[in-house]
């Protein structure tokens, strides 16, 4: 007998009802984004770093000292791991389906955030492409700046729910919208 | 207690993202040591007012254990450092020089 399994998103019981039109500040979840974990062996780190930035189509997100986040969302995870399994001195690990990518943006995305993360997010201080893991909504992921007021957040799949619920919770005076990008 | 850490790989942090692990200072003795020697390196603390040393997991951050030195009395952070880098102090009355642990790669 063969069974025949059908993709369903972590958050779509979270998201549901109609369609709302994403108002200014609007939280999107990326529906199957290709993340992979990726750490660099001894005396390689400057090197993996270095191919990180170097590669086409994926973003790089720091996690600690020789630890990244290659995060991509036009490539699927088999040609992410097929692009990061070539970069010498580096071990990858396939996270696609155990982390939820999600995108907060809009004009109050800062003040959403300060009250979800205790970290400094003024421009000066989190520069456009600065990437860190943090506490957000006290679940630990991981906060990027893509765009001027844009930030990608992702944690892991289990607390995706909680996450998520708090930052809608943080945007309701902002009147902050979510859907699936 | 301190409320800011400033993490060496993470910035500064508020303390809610870290574990505190206790006295970084006791030395872990040989193997065949004595019974005493291991009881007191698992069960005996010098309550210490002042300037302490300990190790501070970042748990909410890039998870590296840390060596925080503080000043219990006025809360003061004097140093961080990954508790890979970390080397004792010159301590009276212990085997000063030996090394904390080996080099971060
Ligand atoms: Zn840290």
């Amino acid at each position: 007998m063969s069974i025949t399994y059908t993709h369903r998103h972590v958050l779509e019981d979270h998201i549901t009802g109609f369609e709302t039109r994403p108002n200014a500040n609007h939280l999107s979840v990326f529906r199957r984004p290709a993340i992979a974990y990726v750490l660099a062996h001894a005396g390689h780190e400057s090197d993996v770093d270095l191919a990180l930035d170097m590669a086409d189509g994926l973003s790089k997100r720091i996690c600690g000292p020789a630890e990244w986040l290659a995060v991509s969302q036009e490539m699927t995870p088999d040609n992410l791991m097929r692009s990061l399994t070539s970069i010498a001195g580096a071990a990858v690990l396939d996270d696609s389906d155990g982390r939820v990518l999600m995108r907060l943006d809009g004009p109050h995305a800062r003040k959403i955030l300060a009250k979800c993360v205790a970290v400094d997010l003024h421009p000066d201080a989190f520069a456009l492409d600065a990437s860190a893991p943090m506490l957000i909504a006290h679940v630990s992921g991981n906060l990027a700046r893509t765009a001027e007021d844009a930030f990608e957040l992702i944690v892991q799949r289990s607390t995706a729910g909680t996450v998520f619920e708090e930052i809608k919770e943080m945007g309701r005076e902002f009147a902050l919208t979510a859907g699936f990008a | 207690m301190a409320s800011l850490i400033t993490c060496p790989h993470c910035g500064v942090r508020p303390k809610e993202e870290f574990t505190v692990r206790g006295d970084a200072l006791p030395q872990r003795p040989a193997s065949h040591a004595p019974d005493e020697a291991w009881h007191a390196y698992v069960y005996l603390r010098d309550n210490v007012k002042g300037v302490i040393f300990e190790h501070w997991h970042h748990v909410g951050g890039c998870r590296r254990f840390l060596v925080v030195e503080r000043d219990n009395v006025s809360h003061a952070v004097l140093s961080v450092t990954d508790a890979a880098l970390f080397r004792r102090p010159d301590v009276p009355g212990e085997d000063a020089q030996a090394s904390a642990g080996k080099g971060l790669a």
